[in-house]
């Protein structure tokens, strides 16, 4: 046998750009890739782990293991049971999963979704194709709420204080405050709910309203778009939505808004986005993003250019931008010309003002501007009137109404809600958690604990019930009955797809009760509902039945309109300005996995990697790299962020590309009563948010002694400074499309076998990094529909995340303050030559005639050759049994077994893992295709990741199939295989992000 | 002093031959009968009603699908909800104490706790309708079921005797309109039988099966 020579790799050209996935990796390049070097960092068999096992203990542990293997092949398999319907469901096929439709509330935006169930257990979440608002696709809080449904740690039953009670005793309950507030007319009876966007929800409350008069209802949720309601009502004395057309814009300016991510609409926002910059040929456009922020979000890891601002100063820096609009490029703004006179452009890069101004003008009516949720509602209104002159509304913007024209300002509304509690008899909170989420100021806990009758409808035992008199258990959004309204207006059915398991009262069911409704349940309230919006009388079942199958009302969008605009009482709110603030300022922002901490208990959100830091698991202090090497911080240092005599305690990190000075608060963490998974972890950082500074606020910090342990996976899976995730401008791609091809690697190695001819069909994957956001769908979905186990923090930091697929984050070029992002999708590459197959001993892991890279389960013995030997580190090993115990011998809880696919293996210790291209999706098609006589055809298959991708980032399909979409895909000259040089063939392929820099903001 | 006489020097030599030899005879028969085949054919649990496929499916003749109605459609070939004995059994033998079990779940709703008899491990996905459509039929699997007063485990199951079939189906398929004929054998020609394979793929690979 021929010993290869040591692999070398080819020298990176001088001219291409640095790649980074830590500030760690960046600074040490060297110690770094000796970290890099064991295939399995702090592995099992080092010393660290065998420290605890003595020899004694080894030979006894060893000996009643090879008697229990002996003993095993004796003891005939246990007697299993089979337990048919004693009266079947109609329609019901078992083994066949089932598909329904229902939406899901999203900050104001419905999302359509299509549920599949298994012989009743809901175990799959997708969007519903034909929905506006989610067009197929989902966001990773949709993918990950089945999850939350079979949460152990729900609330099974209502409580009186801590004494059980019965539904019987609840209703009990509610007459008794029907009875007492009809003497009152209401007048002490206080309902706090969150923003609801449900028409029956509106019918009720309506109803709710005249039965008691006095009675008053209030909306509160902590990450809520009352600032863009507020600044729609200054500009169009309506608060209308805006929606914005990121496909058809050329120039987009993005004024703090993480529209890609966490806002409102961001699925429908994400598919525009990408669609307006896929490119396949030299002659085709993409827009220009800028993004403008307080922090670094998933958004503006997509910009092309990105101007990190601490938040005083974006308010600054949009009035300087309307009025270089205003004074070098005459936009007519009428009376808020005059009101910008005072904009100065102190403290803000020039070349952001003159050059975003020029491009905003040189695409009149094709640009847009969107100003983020943290905004004032002034910034909301100046960016709406900034729009209007630019020509883009009616173009590029268009406007409908809101679902609900009364709500108000929700911090005043909050405020007025722990106010008036002091002559309430009876609160009762639908929803929500306020105690924990309620702007710190208001000291709910303490004001709650005065009234005489008050109740939490809550999924789980939280905070709120802690502070309330009774508890009574809320029905998960998959187990409720309700409906909803579209942003754009379309009427969206929510429909169980389960009984509620625990039992459990919708805040439709409740409103219900008390307006007196005789049909009190959720089916006849929606079906009310719908009876009186749509005017079918004669044939309603018929048009019910439609309905329910399809998802939405079809046709009941509003037609878009322009706004019309008035420019003096925008000027008018522009006239307060605010100081900027000089020393650190705290941000506060939306969770991309917790929102605001109602989903603090799921595993499968608290071990996904944040999009840009990767940590799991915690969150942290975010400080920019200058900010805490002035500070003297490390990363896990421990600080403490005060605010007038208030301070939380937490751990920093530095985030390249955070603004200096402005410390970045992870919101929704550090939960008290979520669960045994949420309990404690993270950092509770609502003590700092009060009524007066929502989003931001002039703060200390001081480092303190200590640091905290923090599991990240930014440095796993390193593929050791080699071109991996290859991207370039839009100017290189003119003059060479195929510069993906020259900058990667050229195939220098034979293939080892015979090479194979693929008949039949040939799967394949390619995923477009010029279209991939970054947000992590696809690692949730994946999770969910292949069983992938969470292991938590402590493994994590070993390296031992089970994600069969990942988004490696990249930080580009060598500024380690304003990076560049490059992210990249990566799972197994089901490599035609797979090194993997070669070195398994067993044969567990070979090649199937499709071109599958085939894992037996069964089969493997656990020597983890494969891992070891594979190019993309995209194999996963089972250390423990995950399914069955945590690595602190925890059981895990039976209904976590619900939510199962059951048409793929629960693996077991000791086994490798990987990506399948979800074989059980391809083998189901197959089947379902024969039976129907029919050849497969593209589009009956598609995989977890692809099919979950707000952006449309992944393709799959078969290769052979010359007019299938992955096919077309893979035909773009962007592309590129990854490691080309080693020869491994990989089936995934990859298109090369293109950047679209303005070359006048280098210069 | 010798305390062992010198013929033991033997000894070692002898254990070493008679360990090579019983340690040669424990393999093979572990090898050759701890199967399958002597492990599952002939398992025939109680089950909680005397069901008799051989008076329902033989005397009686009806069609397995008849009960086992979603077979060609579904993975799972489906015991029948209780509703389905009832369809009979409200009139046929009404007051049988021997329908006892079937009559009480029909009252209370709770399922009839069938025992499985033919299981196959979990990380196996056998699908039912895939095979039925492709010609296999039910006896191939179950053996005769008509003429079985409890049902037993006829065929071996395990993945050699599976892969028999896969790498050559031609002899075990049949017409789709004879699937479920228990008694029907193959008279037809050797080209006919491979006609009926022409379109017939078995996976051999790991995920055809394992996923």
């Amino acid at each position: 046998m021929s010993k290869r020579e040591k692999y070398s790799f080819a020298a990176a050209p001088a001219t291409a750009k640095k790649f980074w996935k830590s500030l760690e990796a960046k600074e040490n390049p060297a110690a770094f890739a000796k970290a890099a070097e064991p295939e399995f960092p702090m592995g099992v068999g080092t010393v660290e782990d065998a420290a605890s096992v003595s020899r004694r203990g080894f030979l006894t542990v060893a000996t009643a293991t090879a008697a229990a293997i002996g003993l095993e092949g004796c003891v005939r398999r246990p007697v299993e049971q089979i337990l048919p319907y004693a009266q079947a469901p109609e329609y019901l096929n078992p083994g066949v999963p089932m598909h329904y439709a229902t939406s899901v509330e999203r900050r104001g935006e419905a999302l359509g979704l299509l549920v599949t169930t298994h012989e009743g257990r809901p175990t799959k979440i997708e969007g519903n194709p034909e929905h506006p608002a989610s067009l197929g696709s989902t966001d990773l809080l949709a993918q990950a709420m089945v999850l939350d449904l079979y949460d152990p740690d729900r609330s099974n039953a209502p409580k009186q204080g801590e004494a059980k009670k019965t539904f019987a005793d609840v209703d009990a309950l509610m007459a008794s405050i029907v009875r007492t507030h009809s003497a009152d007319a209401g007048a002490g009876l206080r309902i706090l709910a969150t923003p609801s966007i449900s028409p029956s929800f509106l019918r009720l409350r309506a109803a709710v309203q005249q039965r008691f008069p006095q009675a008053k209802f209030y909306t509160w949720t902590p990450v809520n778009e009352s600032n863009a309601r507020e600044g729609a009502r200054l500009a169009f004395g309506e608060p209308v939505v805006a929606h914005h057309d990121y496909q058809g814009a050329k120039i987009i300016l993005s004024i703090d808004s993480d529209f890609l991510q966490t806002e409102s609409g961001s699925i429908r926002s994400a598919r525009r986005f990408a669609d307006g910059r896929r490119l396949s040929q030299a002659t085709d456009s993409m827009s220009r993003l800028y993004v403008v922020e307080s922090t670094h979000s998933t958004t503006g890891a997509n910009a092309d250019h990105r101007l990190a601002l601490a938040p005083s100063k974006i308010t600054a820096y949009l009035r300087a931008l309307a009025k270089e609009l205003a004074t070098a490029h005459r936009i007519e703004l009428g009376p808020l010309g005059a009101a910008l006179q005072g904009a100065s452009n102190a403290g803000l890069p020039t070349k952001w003002i003159s050059n975003v101004a020029k491009e905003l003008v040189g695409a009149r009516g094709r640009s847009v501007i969107v100003a983020g949720s943290r905004q004032p509602a002034a910034v909301h209104a100046l960016v709406h009137a900034l729009n209007a002159a630019l020509g883009n509304h009616g173009a590029t913007i268009v406007f409908s109404s809101v679902a609900d024209t009364t709500e108000t300002d929700q911090t005043a509304s909050i405020t007025a809600f722990a106010a008036g509690l002091e002559g309430a008899k009876t609160a009762i909170i639908l929803g929500g958690n306020p105690v924990f989420d309620a702007p710190a100021d208001l000291d709910l806990a303490t004001k709650l604990a005065r009234v005489e009758t008050s109740l939490h409808f809550s999924g789980t035992h939280d905070e709120t019930c802690h502070a309330t008199k009774w508890h009574v258990p809320r029905a998960h959004e998959l187990e409720s009955w309700g409906d909803l309204r579209a942003l754009d207006g379309t009427v969206t059915i929510q429909q169980p797809l389960i009984a509620p398991l625990f039992g459990g009262r919708t805040d439709l069911e409740v409103l219900a009760q008390l307006a007196g409704e005789r049909n009190w349940r959720g089916y006849y309230v929606v079906r009310q509902t719908l009876r009186g919006a749509a005017g079918v009388q004669n044939g309603f079942e018929s048009e019910w039945r439609r309905v329910l199958h399809r998802g939405f009302v079809a046709g009941s969008a509003e037609p878009p309109r322009p706004g019309v605009i008035d420019m003096s009482r925008v000027a008018t709110a522009l006239g307060r300005s605010e100081p900027a603030v000089d020393g650190f300022e705290a941000v506060f922002l939306a969770c991309a996995k917790m929102l605001d901490g109602r989903h603090a208990n799921n595993a499968w959100l608290l071990e996904l990697p944040d999009p840009l830091t990767r940590i799991t698991w915690d969150n942290v202090a975010l400080l920019s790299p200058k900010t805490a090497s002035e500070l003297g911080v490390r990363n896990g240092d421990m600080i403490r962020v005060t605010r007038d005599g208030t301070s939380i305690e937490l751990p920093a990190w530095k985030l390249p590309g955070q603004p200096d000075k402005a410390v970045g608060l992870l919101m929704g963490w550090g939960r008290k009563h979520a669960g045994r998974y949420g309990n404690d972890v993270g950092f509770d950082v609502y003590p700092l948010r009060r009524s007066d500074a929502l989003h931001s606020a002039a703060v200390q910090v001081a480092k303190l002694a200590g640091s905290y342990p923090i599991s990240q996976t930014q440095d796993h899976d390193s593929m050791e400074g080699r071109p991996i995730a290859i991207d370039g401008t839009l100017e290189e791609f003119k003059a060479d499309p195929t510069f993906a091809i020259h900058r990667s690697p050229t195939p220098r190695t034979l293939p080892l076998w015979r090479e194979v001819e693929y008949r039949g069909h040939k799967w394949g994957l390619v995923i477009d990094l010029g279209a991939c956001t970054g947000c992590n769908t696809c690692v949730i979905a994946c999770q969910s529909e292949n069983n992938i186990p969470t292991v938590g923090k402590a493994m994590v930091a070993k390296g031992r995340e089970m994600h069969w697929i990942r988004i490696d984050r990249y930080f580009v070029g060598e500024d380690a303050n304003e990076p560049e992002v490059a992210f990249q999708p990566l799972a197994c590459q089901q490599c035609e030559e797979a090194p993997c197959e070669n070195v398994c001993p067993v044969e567990a892991t070979a090649h199937s005639p499709e071109g599958l890279n085939d894992m037996a389960y069964n089969r493997c013995i656990g020597t983890r050759y494969c891992a070891n030997n594979c190019p993309y580190k995209a194999r996963r090993f089972n250390y423990f049994n995950w399914h069955t115990k945590n690595e602190a011998d925890e059981e895990v809880p039976p209904t976590r077994q619900m939510q199962f696919n059951p048409n793929v293996t629960v693996r077991m210790r000791g086994v490798m893992e990987k990506c399948t291209y979800c074989v059980q999706r391809i083998e189901t098609a197959r089947t379902a295709t024969k039976i129907a006589g029919r050849p497969m055809r593209d589009g009956d298959i598609n995989v977890a990741c692809a099919q979950a991708c707000p952006s449309n980032a992944i393709t799959f399909g078969d290769l052979n199939d010359a007019a299938s979409r992955v096919s077309r895909q893979n035909q773009v000259s962007r592309h590129y295989k990854l490691l080309a040089d080693i020869g491994a063939q990989p089936r995934t392929t990859f298109l090369a992000k293109v950047r679209n820099p303005n070359p006048e903001m280098s210069a | 002093m010798q305390i062992f006489p010198k013929t033991l020097n033997i000894l070692p030599l002898a254990l070493a031959f008679v360990t090579f030899v019983a340690g040669g005879a424990v393999t093979g028969i572990v090898w050759f009968y701890f199967s399958p085949k002597n492990f599952q054919v002939g398992y025939a649990p109680e089950q909680p009603v005397a069901y008799s496929h051989r008076l329902h499916a033989g005397q009686l003749g009806m069609d397995c699908r008849y009960c086992h109605a979603n077979v060609e459609s579904s993975a799972e070939a489906m015991v029948p909800p209780t509703q389905t004995c009832m369809g009979c059994h409200t009139l046929v033998k009404a007051q049988s104490p021997r329908l006892q079990v079937v009559r009480d779940s029909w009252a209370s709703g709770e399922p009839i706790e069938w025992v499985r008899v033919h299981k196959l491990p979990d990380h196996a996905y056998f699908n039912h309708a895939a095979h039925l459509n492709a010609g296999v039929g039910c006896a191939s699997c179950h053996g005769r079921i008509d003429q079985m007063e409890v049902v037993a485990i006829s065929q071996p199951l395990g993945m050699g005797w599976c892969l028999d079939c896969h790498r050559n189906p031609g002899p075990h398929l049949r017409p789709r309109d004879q699937i479920t004929n228990m008694a029907w054998e193959q008279t037809a020609s050797e080209e006919a039988v491979q006609a009926l394979a022409a379109n017939v793929h078995p996976p051999e690979n790991c995920s055809g099966c394992h996923r």
